[in-house]
C-alpha cells in the first residue's frame, strides 16, 4: 500500500491534469463558462428560498440556509459515487492503451468534485454573513469534515468503480440507491425529527454525521461532536482501505473486460 | 542485474461469443455468456538484464504483443509472475490521452503526466520534445488541425523523451516519414547507448538485427528460441519460409482439384487459355525442385526443372516446345522455346516428356504463371496453354526488381 501511494503521488500530474480537464470542460462552450459553478449553487439557493419561506414554510429559521449547507456536501459525495461508477469505461482509450495507477481515475472524480465542493462554499460563506447567520470561529474545524467525507466518498468511489466495469447495472441501481439514501439521511429535515427507536439505524449510515458536522459548523455556528466525527473519520479510513484493495484486485482485468 | 523477470508466465484470453455485461442479460441470456478461452502464452520464461536491447519475434498471433503488454502491466498473467523494476514507457498506443481541442504544447503535458512525469519533470524536458516533433511553428495550435504524421511525430516525442529505464515498442519504425523514422532509429540507438534497456517487437527482422542484443522467437505462445541475433533470425526466417512453401503447396492442391474438374468439363479449344489444333496434346506440367519432387513455391536461386508430358495424335512435319513465365502484373519474365534455342524437332515419340532445365531460378518473390505450348515452326499452335501452371519465389534477400542479375561488388 505504501508503494502504491508512492506511486499515486508519482502521477500527481496527471490527477491534476485531470482535475483540471474536469473543471474546465465541464461548461465548456457555455457563456459563463466557469462561472456556472457558483452560479449553481446560488440559484439552487435561490429556489430553495422563494419555495421554503413563501410556500412550503417550515418552522425552521433560515430554512433555506439550513437545507444548503446539508445539499452541497450531499451533492458532493452523490455525484462523487455516481460519476466515479463510470469514469473507468469512460476512459477506456486510456485504460486500455498505457500503464498507470488506475485509481487515479476514481481519485480525479471524487477530487473535482472536491474542487467544485469548495468553490460552492464561497457562495455558503457570502450568504451566511448577508443573512447575519454569521461565520463563527468554529468554521476551523470545515476543513476536517471535508476531510473525512472526502475519504468515505473516495472509498466508496473506489469500490463502485471498478465494481461497475464487471457489472454495469451498477451504474443505473445506484441512481436510485442514492435518491433512497438521500431521504435517509437528515438532509432536508433536522435529525431531531427522526424517531428516536429508528435514530441508531440513521447513525449506521456514514452520511448522517458528516451532515449533521456541516450543519453544526456552517448553520449553528457551533463545534461539531468529536466523538461521533472521530468515529466517522475511522469509517472513512476503513471504506478507503476497503475500496482501494478491492479496486487493485479488480483492476488486473480492466482492460480486458471493457 | 535484471531488469525484467518473467517466470514461467501463462495468459489466457476469453473469447465471447455474445458477451452480456449487465444483469438481466446475464441472468436470462446465460448461454450467450459462453466463450472460448485460448491460451496466448503457454509458460514463459524470460530474464533481461540492464541495458539490454531485446527484440520479439514471431509470427502473428504468436503472443508478442501480449508479452510486451504484459510487461507494460497493461495487462495481467492468469499464472506466473513477471518483476519489472524501473521506470517503463511504452511506446505501444501513442498519444494516449490527447485531446484535439487543446495545443501540442498542452498535450504534451497531459500525455507526459499520463507517463507519470511532475509538472517540474516536463518543463524541463519540453523543449527537446518540441524540437524532436520538429512542429515549432505548430506546438500552440490545436491537435485537431494536425495532420496524422504531426500528430504521430508528436506523440512518439513525447513517449521517447520520458526518460524511462524501460522502453517498450511495437512496430514503431511505422511513424512519420522516412526522415523522421530515421531519427527515431537513431534515438533509440542513443537511449540504448545510455543504458535504456528496450524490448522491442517488430516484424523488421533487418533493423532488430542491427540494433538488438539479444532475440526471442515467440512461437504459439511458447519461446522456441532465444540468443544471438544472426542466429535466431536466420533460424526464424528459414522456419517462416518453410511454412509459407507448405502454406502455398496446400492452396495448389486444393486449386489444382479444383482445376481438375474444370477442366474435365472444359473441352480444348473453347478455352480462352487454351487453344490449338491438337495434333499434340499436352497432357501435364510438373515443377520439380532438385530433389525432383513436385512443388510450387521455390526459393530465388533454386534448381528447378519443367516438365512438360505431351501424347502425339497424328504426326506433323516440326515440333517446338515452349515456356513462358509471367509475373502476377502479366509481365513476361522470361520465355523462349525449342526454335529459338536452335533446336530443330522432326520427330517425337507417341507420348513422352519434354524437360526444361534451369540452373537457377533467379527470379524475385512473387507469384509466376507458367505458359507451356508446343507448336509448328511457323507459329501454328498444336496445343498453346496459358497460365498452366501457378508457382511462387520466396526470398530471404530484399533486393528488388524482376529478376536477380548474378553479380558481385567491387568498392575501390
Amino acid at each position: 500500500m505504501i508503494e502504491d501511494i508512492k506511486e499515486l503521488y508519482q502521477y500527481r500530474e496527471m490527477l491534476k491534469n485531470l482535475v483540471k480537464k474536469d473543471l474546465r470542460t465541464r461548461y465548456k462552450g457555455s457563456v459563463l463558462g466557469f462561472l456556472w459553478t457558483f452560479v449553481n449553487p446560488l440559484l439552487q439557493l435561490v429556489v430553495f428560498t422563494i419555495v421554503f419561506s413563501t410556500v412550503m414554510r417550515i418552522n425552521i429559521d433560515k430554512f433555506y440556509m439550513f437545507l444548503f449547507v446539508a445539499l452541497l456536501p450531499w451533492i458532493f459525495f452523490s455525484t462523487s459515487v455516481q460519476v466515479s461508477a463510470g469514469t473507468i469505461i469512460a476512459n477506456k482509450d486510456l485504460v486500455k492503451k498505457i500503464y498507470f495507477p488506475k485509481a487515479v481515475l476514481p481519485l480525479s472524480v471524487v477530487t473535482s468534485g472536491l474542487m467544485n465542493l469548495l468553490f460552492s462554499f464561497v457562495i455558503v460563506f457570502i450568504v451566511l454573513i448577508i443573512s447575519k447567520i454569521g461565520i463563527t470561529i468554529n468554521i476551523i474545524y470545515l476543513p476536517l469534515v471535508i476531510f473525512v467525507e472526502y475519504l468515505i466518498t473516495l472509498g466508496i468511489s473506489l469500490l463502485v468503480s471498478s465494481l461497475n466495469v464487471y457489472f454495469r447495472d451498477l451504474e443505473h441501481i445506484l441512481g436510485v440507491l442514492l435518491m433512497g439514501w438521500f431521504y435517509f439521511t437528515p438532509i432536508i429535515y433536522p435529525v431531531e425529527m427522526i424517531p428516536k427507536s429508528y435514530l441508531k439505524l440513521f447513525f449506521l449510515n456514514p452520511i448522517t454525521p458528516i451532515i449533521i458536522s456541516f450543519r453544526d459548523i456552517l448553520y449553528y455556528g457551533k463545534a461539531p461532536d468529536f466523538v461521533m466525527l472521530g468515529l466517522t473519520l475511522l469509517i472513512g479510513l476503513f471504506t478507503v482501505i476497503f475500496g482501494y484493495n478491492v479496486f487493485k484486485i479488480l483492476q488486473k482485468n480492466f482492460a480486458e473486460e471493457i | 542485474m535484471n531488469v525484467i523477470e518473467v517466470k514461467d508466465v501463462w495468459k489466457k484470453y476469453r473469447i465471447y461469443h455474445d458477451k452480456g455485461s449487465t444483469l438481466k442479460e446475464k441472468l436470462l441470456f446465460r448461454n450467450r455468456n459462453k466463450y472460448e478461452e485460448r491460451w496466448v502464452l503457454k509458460g514463459i520464461n524470460l530474464n533481461i538484464q540492464k541495458g539490454q536491447t531485446v527484440g520479439l519475434i514471431g509470427e502473428n498471433g504468436s503472443g508478442k504483443s501480449t508479452l510486451l503488454k504484459l510487461i507494460s502491466r497493461i495487462i495481467y498473467p492468469n499464472r506466473g509472475e513477471i518483476k519489472v523494476r524501473g521506470k517503463v514507457s511504452s511506446l505501444l498506443e501513442l498519444g494516449a490521452g490527447f485531446h484535439p481541442d487543446m495545443t501540442g504544447r498542452e498535450n504534451i503535458y497531459t500525455n507526459a503526466s499520463i507517463f507519470g512525469l511532475t509538472r517540474k519533470e516536463i518543463d524541463n524536458k519540453l523543449d527537446d520534445i518540441i524540437a524532436f516533433s520538429e512542429l515549432e511553428d505548430y506546438i500552440d495550435n490545436p491537435v485537431r488541425i494536425y495532420s496524422s504524421g504531426m500528430y504521430m511525430r508528436l506523440a512518439f516525442s513525447v513517449a521517447i523523451n520520458v526518460d524511462a529505464d524501460i522502453l517498450l515498442i511495437d512496430e514503431i519504425l511505422a511513424v512519420g516519414d522516412v526522415s523522421f523514422q530515421k531519427k527515431c532509429f537513431n534515438k533509440i540507438k542513443e537511449l540504448k547507448n545510455r543504458g535504456t534497456t528496450i524490448v522491442i517487437v517488430s516484424h523488421n527482422t533487418g533493423s532488430l538485427e542491427k540494433i538488438c542484443n539479444k532475440i526471442v522467437w515467440l512461437n504459439k505462445g511458447v519461446i522456441q528460441l532465444k540468443g544471438e541475433p544472426p542466429k535466431i533470425i536466420d533460424n526464424y526466417l528459414q522456419y517462416m519460409k518453410t511454412k509459407e512453401e507448405n502454406r502455398i503447396e496446400e492452396r495448389h492442391k486444393q486449386t489444382e482439384n479444383k482445376k481438375q474438374t474444370e477442366k474435365e468439363n472444359n473441352s480444348i479449344g473453347t478455352s480462352t487459355k487454351r487453344w490449338g489444333s491438337q495434333e499434340v496434346e499436352i497432357y501435364n506440367v510438373k515443377m520439380l525442385d532438385l530433389n525432383g519432387n513436385e512443388k510450387h513455391c521455390f526459393s530465388c536461386g533454386d534448381r528447378v526443372t519443367i516438365q512438360i508430358y505431351y501424347k502425339k495424335h497424328k504426326d506433323v512435319e516440326n515440333y517446338v516446345f515452349g515456356v513462358g513465365i509471367f509475373n502476377h502484373e502479366g509481365i513476361s519474365c522470361y520465355g523462349t522455346n525449342t526454335h529459338i534455342d536452335g533446336m530443330k524437332i522432326n520427330n517425337v515419340k507417341h507420348r513422352g516428356v519434354v524437360e526444361f532445365k534451369i540452373k537457377s531460378l533467379l527470379l524475385l518473390p512473387g507469384k509466376y504463371l507458367l505458359d507451356v505450348a508446343v507448336h509448328a515452326e511457323d507459329g501454328r499452335a498444336y496445343d498453346y496453354q496459358r497460365q498452366r501452371y501457378e508457382f511462387e519465389v520466396v526470398s530471404v534477400l530484399k533486393d528488388v526488381g524482376i529478376c536477380r542479375l548474378e553479380h558481385e561488388w567491387q568498392i575501390n
